[in-house]
């Protein structure tokens, strides 16, 4: 049976030239699993949203066609009956909530269309999405994937049929992507739900979805089951999306002539191992540590602890006793789950926060008694958020203004190198909150640097990018990377982890539970499982194949993992 | 707990006196205190007392009735567990009408006598501010809009009492974090003589007043989600259904608890107006 039929569907915006949607038809199944992947601007999230009457009940604009949605038209039902068809979670869920309290924003919908029971089908829905117990909690208690669960919560306690998640997992850290996705799959196998998600994460679609579908400049592509679609990698990669690295290692060896061009390409860690069976891990050329033993420390935790007041009850403790060196030229990587201290840790070595105890120093100095305005040449720090470092007008303006305002002698040259830099220059005259993702980020690099601070901390550059951008910001950091002596990232992003950092710090429990290379920290199980890291998924394929193998890129897989006979095996050839 | 508390204040008072400071502070008075006595209360009997204890003192000029008033109110905001930065203000606030007019009487000659008639502006200001922190800070703003409801104010009020509540934590930390990035690329003049910390001064006020720009247009920017999100939660549906305002009210329930309440707070009136008749 189908839930949602959709027949020649053409919309376009407002007072927009083109259509965004051209000419579409669809059908889904009850019960189906589907994950539209395509370009930024493909019209993903506009056409999730003429599944639930937004459009064009509520954004106007040219329509034509019919969505028929569990065989109601869409133009015929007001907003209010199709929120009962389906729910909607927002990429920037944490508008989406409303209401002061857990039960409240979960309730609140049932409640303004009247439904008697509003609270309990809160309760339930709060139940369905694993957060029984927190009730009564404030929204501000809640952690960022909890915050999601609750968007989720409030979309569910309308018993849709349909749910429908923006990028569900852009900001959150592996644990409680992986917690969010077990409760899709739930509410999708245990009480029939139709799920569709936009995501980009390719190895989630792999892992959770049933079926794929593609979109390219408003049309549907093709929707496939997953497996068969995450084989297309020509195709998906045309599109600025990235198969699993399983998969894409496969494709290779298959350019490559190592596997034979009719063997299914695996997409999940499991499929790999049966494909790559017939490879043996030769030991690369152990690369040594860098020793950096030697050279100056530029920044110093002494026996630092601090904690953030509470609303209620005792202060919550961030860190108690942490003791840390860092040494110039050192591109560290700081990770560890949401909340584990990290931007806390970054914000101290700014002097925008100060600690309860202990003393940090930058290059020897105490900064306790330091005004934050004095340490910016020494050190900057680049958001979360690029947002909110826009404090001007264009992002000329913002980028010159560090440097204008301390009378740095041609900031204007500097200013346009900084632009050409970070091609930005055809922008500079327009206000950084509208631009595309990618811009903002790479703008507020250019912030960051233009005082040529010698220690540059980063705050997740690259959380809440698609693909094709995060690998556009990973080739800038590089650039950076010849550029400022001292570069400390905070992230969960592993396979910029991986292929960027030269020393790894992974904070948990209020302190640095280890601290290393890649291949102390990755090979180290204990901490991978302590702190709840999810290695890249090379990482996790080559292990499956061999303990022994560290391998962090396809590059490196493709060259570490040899044919059984080249190792000297005298192996069968494989059939498949 | 207090040695330690007063250790912290004194140790750093301007560090900590930072936005941060003052978002925790609007939590704590709207949140913090949701398991009090006062928090606990039937919001339309406690805006009944308010509207007592809000109006009369200013009517009457009786010593002992108003002092009577105000000890029944410094009682409640004891009960209320108001936040330490509302009472500040508080402090101020009285100070400011009165106080400071003891002082300039005492400058040009007055004595103690002057108290006496001081007293009684004093008393009437600060019983009728105590009274409002008591209802304004003790209940949470969601049963304080459901009484508001209860008497007939609009529900887009009601609505906005709480969404306001719901974004100023929010909105607080993005101004904290825009003033941040002030701090961090602004050149502020050096403030080492007097002359330099009155421009310091004034720079500050100019980087306040620059950081509302972004803040505005970041929260524009936000707020598109929040204007769909509402619509498909049924806000526009529910403002127009007389049905769901009552199931909203039917959360208010009067007590035994409100009627001691009222009763005890009746009677200490009763008392105090006795107390004025016989003395």
């Amino acid at each position: 049976m189908n839930i949602i039929e959709i027949e020649n569907l053409t919309y376009s915006y407002p007072a927009a030239k083109e259509p965004i949607l051209k000419n579409i038809s669809l059908q889904v199944e009850k019960g189906d699993f589907l994950a539209i992947v395509g370009n930024n601007g493909c019209g993903k999230s506009t056409f999730c949203k003429t599944l639930n009457g937004l459009i064009p009940h509520f954004i106007t604009g040219d329509f034509s066609g019919t969505v028929r949605v569990d065989g109601l038209n869409t133009l015929e039902a007001d907003v209010g009956t199709l929120a009962c068809k389906a729910g909607y979670v927002y990429q920037d869920f944490e508008n989406q909530i409303v209401r002061p309290t857990v039960l409240d924003d979960a309730s609140y919908a049932c409640l303004n269309y009247a439904m008697p029971d509003y609270r309990q089908r809160g309760e339930e829905a709060l139940a369905l999405c694993g957060l029984q117990g927190r009730q009564d909690d404030y929204i501000w208690q809640l952690s960022g994937g909890q915050t999601h669960l609750l968007a989720l919560a409030g979309a569910v306690s309308l018993q849709p049929d349909i749910l429908i998640l923006d990028e569900p997992i852009a900001q959150l850290d592996p644990g409680h992507a992986d917690r969010i996705y077990g409760v899709l799959r739930e509410l999708n196998e245990k009480h029939g739900k139709t799920i569709i998600v936009i995501e980009h994460h390719t190895e989630y679609i792999a892992d959770y979805c049933k079926h794929v579908m593609l979109m390219r400049d408003g049309t549907i592509a093709w929707k496939l089951p997953a497996a068969e679609a995450l084989r297309r990698v020509d195709e998906l990669q045309a599109c600025n999306i990235f198969p699993p690295q399983v998969t894409l290692a496969a494709h290779r060896l298959q350019r490559q002539n190592r596997l034979p061009s009719d063997c299914p390409l695996p997409t999940t860690v499991q499929q790999g191992k049966k494909v790559f069976a017939h490879l043996r891990y030769c030991n690369g050329d152990g690369k040594s540590r860098a020793d950096a033993e030697d050279r100056e420390t530029v920044a110093q935790f002494r026996d630092v602890g601090v904690s953030y007041r509470s609303v209620k009850g005792e202060d919550r403790v961030v860190y108690s006793g942490l003791n840390l060196q860092i040494r110039k030229g050192e591109k560290i990587a700081l990770i560890g789950s949401n909340g584990a201290g990290k931007s806390t840790l970054m914000k101290l070595m700014v002097g925008l926060l100060k600690p309860d105890r202990g003393e940090i120093l930058l290059n020897g100095e105490n900064i306790r008694k330091k005004k934050t305005e004095e340490l910016s040449r020494q050190i900057s720090l680049v958001y979360q958020n690029p947002e909110e470092m826009f404090i001007k007008d264009t992002i000329a303006a913002d980028i010159a203004y560090a440097m204008q305002v301390r009378g740095v002698e041609n900031y204007r040259q500097r200013t346009d190198a900084l632009l050409e830099r970070f091609r930005l220059t055809e922008l500079k005259d327009r206000d950084g909150r509208l631009l595309s993702g990618g811009q903002m980020r790479r703008a507020s690099l250019a912030i960051g640097i233009a005082l040529n601070p010698g220690i540059l901390l980063l705050d997740e550059p690259t959380a809440n990018l698609d693909i094709a951008t995060r690998k556009e910001i990973m080739r800038t950091l590089a650039q950076i990377k010849a550029v400022t002596e001292t570069v400390i990232i905070a992230t969960h992003d592993m396979q910029l982890v991986c292929e960027w950092a030269q020393r790894i710090l992974v904070l948990c429990d209020g302190g640095v539970i280890a601290d290393g290379t890649r291949d102390e920290i990755f090979g180290n199980p204990q901490v991978v499982q302590r702190a709840g890291i999810r290695p890249p998924e090379i990482f996790t394929m080559g292990q499956a194949l061999d303990r022994q193998a560290l391998c962090y890129t396809i590059d490196a897989f493709l060259e570490s993992f040899k044919e059984a006979q080249c190792v000297g095996f005298k192996n069968e050839e494989k059939t498949f | 707990m207090a040695s330690k508390t007063k250790k912290k204040l004194s140790e750093n008072i301007l560090d900590k006196f930072s936005i941060d400071f003052l978002r925790n502070q609007v939590l704590k008075n709207a949140y913090g205190n949701d398991d009090t006595v006062i928090a606990k209360l039937d919001p339309r009997i406690l805006l009944i007392w308010y509207l007592f204890l809000g109006l009369v003192p200013w009517f009457v000029s009786d010593l002992w009735f108003l002092m009577g008033c105000f000890l029944l109110v410094l009682v409640t905001t004891k009960l209320a567990r108001v936040a330490g930065l509302v009472l500040l203000l508080f402090g101020i606030g009285v100070f400011t009408q009165t106080g400071y007019l003891f002082i300039v009487a005492l400058f040009f000659g007055g004595d103690a006598s002057t108290i006496a008639p001081l007293l009684v502006l004093t008393l009437k200001v600060a019983t009728c501010s105590l009274a409002s922190v008591t209802v304004f800070s003790g209940l949470d703003p969601d049963r304080l809009s459901n009484g508001l409801m209860w008497y007939g104010c609009p529900e887009r009020l009601s609505f906005s009492i709480s969404y306001a509540y719901r974004m100023l934590p929010m909105l607080m930390e993005e101004f904290q974090n825009i003033l941040l990035s002030f701090r961090m690329r602004g050149n502020p003049p050096a403030h080492v003589t007097v002359w330099g910390k009155i421009k310091y001064l004034f720079y500050q006020v100019k980087v306040v007043i620059h950081a509302f720009y972004p803040l505005m247009l970041n929260t524009a920017k936000r707020s598109r989600t929040t204007v769909e999100a509402l619509e498909i939660k049924g806000y526009r549906y529910a403002a127009v259904n007389p049905q769901v305002k009552k199931m909203k009210l039917s959360t208010l329930k009067v007590t035994y608890n409100d009627l001691l309440f009222l009763a005890v707070s009746f009677l200490w009136i009763a008392l105090c107006v006795l107390a004025s008749t016989l003395f």
